[in-house]
């Protein structure tokens, strides 16, 4: 119970790419899987005493990861069960992750990313989410362009995808 | 395909060139998202959304195709079946072995098998087919495609603008007449075919792997624009759905549809489209449900009843509508119906009940429910369940109100009623139950739900019933004994009586005495089951009409099925009529032979061992044992776990009934019989020409009266245990097969412990006769004149035969002059007594017992008869005499057809004959007393020599005889 307790107020500090570090609460820091795995794996001693170090996440992007953290720090963990039924996932984003998310897009697939590499699946979730409404309602091109992909269609092609699917056009 | 492509393959480097060098202008600082990101994200697209994904690049329309995307919206909507898309998997690889080995035979091929089918596409290069993601290239769905493709291009040209068009497929025409946006009507397509496609679409969904998004495709153009529409619409007059269709069931069909569509939905916002889309149908059933109801008012059965069931089933089933038909339905306020169950017992007489008024209830109440039946099958559309639910509310609220105040008013009254009351109207409700004629599509059989039915009806009474059986049963069979062992005096008269009249017949018939005798112990048998068989005849006994189950198969009268021994009924009836027609003589000899009344009267006196236990009362008691099964056993049909309580409580009476009828009146029957044998002592008796020892005989008889309850049982167990399977025959941890097997041992026990004493008594009299009339001069006539000490003995002690004794000198008085070679009196006497008690219980009781018992008894007569030889003195003339006594018993011992006995025998007839050797043959004499082998090893020569002793001339050829056998110089000091 004391350990708990003691974990409550343990800080652990968190070292971006680019030299900068973040002290947090240690359960903030454990909505990341990735953390709270290590921690496991190398010991509270460790934790005290030198900072994680989280070579893929630059500073201003892990600043942000710890915002989503720290707010969401009481929520439930999602269990992995859950994952493949499509509808529990479903649930629209809530305000204040609404807010958050309110970022550029460079960002926002940096923030995701992150999430990714940390694995936080609520995060990750978030950022779909977000990117997904993004590219509601636009077109192949701005799609492109939005995820930097390059078209490796012929027109005929395209169009031949287009007539494919032609049942799923908006009205 | 490819011959398709190919044009359009040739174009393609250029544009895709270009279009690359612009992309890789933007892609300096912006981070790639990874393709599992990418994924994730499409999850959340709606379907518009990622066609267009679709269409920015391969990898993203290879994403989006993936198949498992789609089978997971075909599968939420319940409309992928995996096994078909198995079917069609192995189906199509099967052909394309099939190809591949006809390609193989045909060598001439360059192409390898393996590239025929993916080769060209490879040259060419350009397009891989549209579903690239799976390996799905069988020949026929390729074949199906091509022509589609076709089909597609044709109407390509034929739609120019070629935006406009909603066409999914050449057949399926998703076109969008009902949109108020695009209101133009499809062209080509006769509106109300599409609207029934449109009702069909989910329908007509096939699950083949690798076209799940084409099939999706299908759906979606169908339903999606409704279902769209319906999320936005305000009221319930807005959606287009209502507007397109019409009739309220082409209504219910695409609602129905629109919901299992919207299971596909989950792209955001999906939770607030359901809630509409499950409010409005919420809106459009209840609608329904009023005219439903509206319809019943007016009992329009064919029209809007009918009309709005089905709607309201199309919709979701029609629960709603069969709620409503079976709670208002008027069955429940029937006069005609119900019924008051108190006539049952007010309009029987005082303590008992008739089903009549519960008859007829349920004969109304299932010519009603049978109406219903054909009334829902006309109203529902699928009315097996609906009439079920429909019977169970009947039960519920018909039969259970019906059945419970009837059972805990009988209950109070009496219990023998109670009783009957659950039996006979579990009975009937299970006869209701299967008198029901469920409409046509029930797949369940009647019968059975007739006894889920029944079970559910009489679950809560049923553990009170068993209970209340089994303790009825008890205490009813310990009634009827003791009432009987109360009566035991009462009815000593009147059986004895009886059992005097055929006594004296036995009498009467004196020329046979095996048949006789056969008679007396079969009679008490044969006159009451008669009367069973008979029920005709006036002397009925209470059975006769009561236990129907014996009468009509008539084994409880014959005792043939377990001891093949036992006389046959033909035997039965013939003794029954000798009896009926010899009975007349004696009846009249009776009063006036003194002698034949005093016996009567001491036969009478011991004659009530037969009253010790009475086959009226096991007939009794299996009667009642019978009528408890018999109610109990109309509930193992309901199987289960309450099949098996009941069938528990069966054994259980069985068992009760084997207890009582065993422990408390067979046995103690026989314990009593038993010490009434030993105590026997002939010496107190003063008659011994009846030709048997009374209570051995009555004791025998007592014997044949267990073996016929024994079999009565059997008969008993057979038939309504083993027959109905209620016990299995051969476990043999049944315990109703325990208890019968532990009756017959008790049974058999008490039989052999009454014949061990029954060895003894009759031994007793046998020495006795041999004692009291064995004239000194039957073996010594010489001897007749001078007095004798073993003849004065014998009149000494005949005290009490006084009156036996002129009849014993008349006949045998001349005895000196009496030359005949015949055996002597006591002999012929003997011999009668012994074999006339082995003979009645031939087929009274075990074979194997009887071997025994007749073995002993052979054992102690060669005994008895050594005895007495050795207490006669025997003359070279009596010794005739004797060689016929010992013929005599040597013959009967033959009937016996036991070997090791006819050697004791021979042996003493081959003794007897010492006494004929003349005194001047001493040395022949001596011969043979040493000679060890004429006697087979019984006797020794000494014993040889002591019955030698015996002669009467002993003291003259004694010297002779010793002389000849050790030897002449011997002599005796």
């Amino acid at each position: 119970m004391s350990d708990s307790k003691g974990k409550a107020s343990q800080k652990v500090t968190l070292a971006s790419n680019d030299g900068s570090h973040i002290e947090v609460d240690r359960v903030v820091a454990e909505r990341s899987m990735l953390i709270k795995n290590l921690i496991e794996d190398l010991g509270d001693d460790a934790i005290a005493t030198a900072p994680i170090p989280i070579p893929n996440v630059n500073d201003p992007v892990l600043r942000k990861v710890v915002e989503w953290c720290d707010h969401h720090r009481g929520d439930s963990l999602q269990s992995n069960e859950e994952e493949n039924d499509n509808r529990k996932k479903t649930t629209d984003i809530e305000e204040w992750d609404q807010k958050f998310m309110q970022v550029d897009q460079e960002m926002l697939f940096e923030i995701i990313l992150a999430a990714n590499f940390l694995d936080i699946k609520a995060l990750l979730d978030v950022g779909c989410k977000t990117v997904a409404n993004m590219i509601k309602g636009k077109s192949p091109e701005e799609i492109r362009k939005t995820f930097n992909i390059t078209n490796d269609f012929t027109p005929e092609e395209e169009e031949q995808i287009r007539r494919e699917n032609e049942w799923a056009e908006d009205r | 395909m490819s011959n398709l492509r190919a044009p359009t393959a040739r174009q393609a480097p250029q544009p895709s060139i270009l279009q690359t060098l612009q992309a890789t202008d933007m892609i300096e600082s912006k981070p790639v998202l990874p393709a599992e990101i990418l994924v994730a994200i499409l999850d959340y697209l709606p379907v518009p959304d990622l066609m267009r994904f679709a269409r920015a690049s391969r990898r993203m329309r290879e994403m989006v195709y993936d198949d498992t995307r789609w089978v997971a919206r075909l599968r939420n909507m319940g409309c992928w079946d995996e096994a078909e898309a198995r079917r069609r998997f192995d189906d199509a690889m099967k052909r394309r072995h099939e190809l591949a080995a006809h390609a193989a035979a045909a060598t001439a091929t360059t192409l390898a098998p393996g590239a025929t089918a993916t080769g060209p596409t490879a040259v060419v290069g350009a397009l891989p087919p549209p579903v690239s993601t799976t390996l799905f290239d069988a020949s026929v769905e390729e074949e199906r495609q091509k022509q589609l493709q076709q089909r597609r291009q044709r109407q390509m040209s034929q739609v120019r603008d070629g935006f406009e068009t909603l066409q999914v497929s050449g057949g399926q025409a998703a076109t969008p007449p009902k949109l108020p946006v695009q209101a133009p009507v499809s062209s080509q397509n006769d509106p109300s075919k599409d609207l029934e496609a449109l009702l069909q679409v989910i329908k007509n969904v096939k699950s083949v792997r690798g076209h799940a998004r084409e099939e999706y495709g299908k759906i979606y153009g169908a339903l999606g624009p409704f279902y769209f529409d319906l999320a936005k619409a305000r009221t319930h007059t807005d959606p287009i759905v209502f507007q397109v269709f019409r009739d309220p069931e082409s209504q219910a069909r695409m609602l129905a549809n629109l919901r299992l569509f919207a299971k596909s939905d989950w792209s955001q916002g999906c939770t607030q489209r359901e809630e509409k889309l499950g409010t409005m149908v919420t809106i459009f059933e209840s609608a329904v449900l009023r005219e439903f109801e509206q319809g019943y008012e007016f009992w329009d059965v064919g029209g809007r009843m009918r009309k709005y069931a089905h709607v309201l089933d199309i919709l979701n089933g029609g629960n709603a509508g069969v709620e409503l038909f079976i709670h208002k339905h008027p069955i429940f306020t029937d006069r005609d119906v119900l019924a008051n169950p108190m006539d049952c017992v007010n309009l029987a007489p005082a303590d008992a009940i008739s089903l009549e008024p519960s008859r007829r209830f349920f004969d109304v109440l299932a010519v009603k429910v049978n109406a219903q039946a054909a009334i829902i099958e006309r109203i529902f559309p699928s009315p097996g369940p609906v009439f079920s639910a429909f019977v169970e509310k009947v039960r519920e609220d018909i039969v259970a109100e019906y059945t419970t105040p009837l059972f805990d008013e009988t209950h109070e009254r009496s219990i023998p009623s109670y009783l009957k009351a659950v039996s006979g109207l579990f009975e009937q409700t299970l006869q209701f139950f299967r008198a029901l004629t469920p409409p046509k599509d029930t797949n369940a059989p009647q019968k059975q739900a007739a006894k889920e039915f029944a079970l559910k009806l009489f679950e809560p009474h049923l553990d009170l019933y068993l209970q209340d059986e089994l303790d009825y049963f008890t205490k009813e069979t310990e009634h009827k004994v003791g009432e009987w062992e109360k009566k035991l005096s009462a009815q000593d008269t009147s059986v004895e009586s009886f059992y005097m009249a055929s006594f004296n017949n036995r009498q009467a018939d004196k020329k046979d005495f095996l048949t006789s005798f056969k008679k007396v112990v079969m009679m008490p048998i044969s006159v009451l089951p008669t009367s069973l068989s008979l029920p005709g005849l006036p002397m009925g006994s209470p059975f006769a009409s009561s236990k129907p189950t014996i009468v009509t198969n008539g084994v409880a009268v014959s005792p043939q099925p377990s001891r093949p021994h036992s006389p046959s009924p033909s035997s039965l009836a013939s003794t029954g009529t000798v009896d009926q027609s010899s009975s007349p003589l004696p009846g009249g000899k009776a009063p006036t032979d003194e002698l034949a009344a005093k016996a009567a009267l001491m036969t009478s006196r011991l004659e009530g061992i037969k009253s010790l236990f009475s086959i009226e009362v096991a007939l009794s008691l299996v009667h009642s044992a019978k009528a408890s099964l018999g109610r109990v056993a109309v509930f193992i049909q309901l199987g289960g776990q309450a099949g098996g309580e009941a069938r528990e409580q069966c054994e259980a009476i069985f068992v009760t009934l084997l207890r009582i009828l065993g422990g408390r009146h067979v046995k103690p029957g026989f314990d009593k019989a038993v010490t009434h044998l030993s105590q026997y002592n002939p010496r107190e008796v003063s008659q011994h020409d009846k030709g048997g020892v009374a209570p051995l005989v009555t004791f025998i008889e007592l014997v044949n009266v267990g073996d016929l309850i024994s079999q009565m049982i059997d008969v008993f167990y057979e038939q309504q245990l083993a027959g109905p399977k209620i016990a299995d025959r051969n476990d043999f941890l049944d315990p109703a097969g325990l208890a019968k097997k532990k009756f017959e041992q008790m049974l058999d026990e008490s039989v052999a412990a009454g014949l061990n004493k029954g060895i003894d008594v009759l031994m007793d009299e046998v020495e006795y006769i041999c004692a009291t009339t064995q004239l000194p001069t039957d073996y010594n006539p010489g001897a007749s004149s001078e007095p004798s000490s073993a003849g004065g003995g014998a009149t000494a002690t005949e005290k009490e035969g006084k009156a036996a004794t002129p009849r014993l000198q008349s006949s045998f008085g001349g005895g000196a002059a009496d030359f005949d070679i015949g055996p002597t009196a006591t002999a012929q006497r003997v011999r009668d007594l012994v074999a006339s008690h082995t003979n009645m219980l031939v087929g009274s009781t075990d074979k194997s017992m009887l071997d025994v018992f007749n073995g002993e008894v052979g054992l102690r007569l060669f005994g008895a008869v050594c005895k007495h030889l050795k207490r006669q003195r025997i003359s070279t003339e009596g010794a005739i005499k004797l060689i016929a006594d010992m013929n005599l018993h040597f013959e009967y011992i033959r009937t016996l057809k036991n070997n090791d006995l006819l050697a004791y025998f021979r042996a003493l007839r081959e003794l007897s004959q010492i006494y004929l050797i003349d005194a001047r043959h001493a040395k022949e004499m001596a011969t043979i007393i040493a000679d060890g082998d004429r006697f087979g090893g019984i006797f020794r020569a000494e014993e040889v020599y002591e019955y030698a002793e015996r002669r009467s001339d002993w003291y003259q050829v004694r010297k002779d005889v010793e002389r000849a056998m050790y030897g002449r110089d011997c002599v005796v000091m």
